[in-house]
């Protein structure tokens, strides 16, 4: 059985990846409105972001609209396969547990 | 990594699946609100061209119409170019046009309504859309929906000369105050 991804595993980390392959490909969300799906902090938030990052899971961008500064949080394809790696070894484990012993 | 027992791994499903949902009705709020607050300008302006001109409602609801149009199609091509998702093309164009021609038919040839009836039909009218596409997507639209259908059928029957004014209030400020609503949902 395929192993589930420790970078993605954790909770938060999970919703916000989550959060980002519910859109098309390319498709990002602002830190507010990824705060406000997640339920997450600033500060925890951000730094869930940069584990990602890191990773290369997400792409940020930070842009100013106006005089107000706006970060953009994407997945990347790679972020997008190990979270469809990781949604599958789920199901797995799943299906698992339900076949006969 | 340590494994996961399958109820904790139903648990994690469950919650994608949930956040998935949540995302996509965020999306379409978030475009929608835009349209919605662009429209309730629109419409307020062409009550109040109504009450102080009548002469020239009739161009004037195919001019707020155009810009409507117009106004739908650049919201969309900004929200596409950040989320990937178009809230208005081709496809809604027609589905449009197809609506205010139905409209047309019914309240001007079969209908004949008078200036009164037409201000309280359109409304009501575009009401259902938003109450029947509420019950798939949200339900804000299905409260806007019906908040802006009551409220126009209590000017129509209750609000004397000042209808067209009571419209551009209630109709009007409706999806104004709605699409804020919206963006905070």
């Amino acid at each position: 059985m395929a192993e589930l991804d420790d970078i993605i595993h954790q909770p938060l980390r999970l919703r916000i990846m989550a959060a980002l392959n519910a859109l098309p490909s390319g498709g990002g969300l602002e830190f507010v409105r990824l705060k406000k799906l997640t339920g997450a902090t600033d500060g925890n938030l951000g730094a869930h972001i940069e584990t990602l990052a890191k990773a290369g899971y997400v792409a940020v961008d930070k842009a100013f609209v106006g005089r107000k500064p706006q970060t953009t949080v994407t997945a990347t394809a790679v972020g997008r396969g190990a979270f469809a790696r990781h949604v599958a070894t789920l199901q797995e484990i799943i299906a698992a547990s339900a076949r006969p012993a | 990594m340590t494994p996961i027992d399958p109820k904790e791994a139903a648990s994690a499903l469950s919650e994608i699946k949930d956040i998935a949902q949540r995302v996509r009705q965020s999306t379409i709020y978030n475009l929608a609100s835009l349209s919605m607050i662009m429209w309730g300008v629109l419409t307020t302006a062409g009550y109040l061209v109504t009450y102080f001109s009548p002469r020239h409602a009739g161009y004037l609801w195919v001019t707020v119409d155009a810009a409507g149009i117009v106004g739908s199609f650049v919201i969309s091509a900004l929200g596409y170019a950040k989320t990937r998702v178009r809230s208005f093309d081709f496809r809604t164009l027609l589905a449009f046009l197809l609506f205010v021609a139905f409209g047309l038919f019914a309240s001007l040839w079969l209908g004949h309504f008078n200036g009164r009836q037409l201000s309280a039909f359109w409304p009501i009218y575009f009401m259902l859309i938003y109450t029947a596409v509420g019950l798939w997507v949200g339900n804000a639209f299905v409260v806007i929906g019906l908040s802006i259908t009551a409220l126009t059928l209590i000017g129509y029957f209750y609000v004397g000369a000042w209808f067209d004014l009571w419209m551009a209030a209630v109709d009007g400020g409706g999806l104004i105050l709605g699409g804020l609503w919206m963006r905070r949902s």
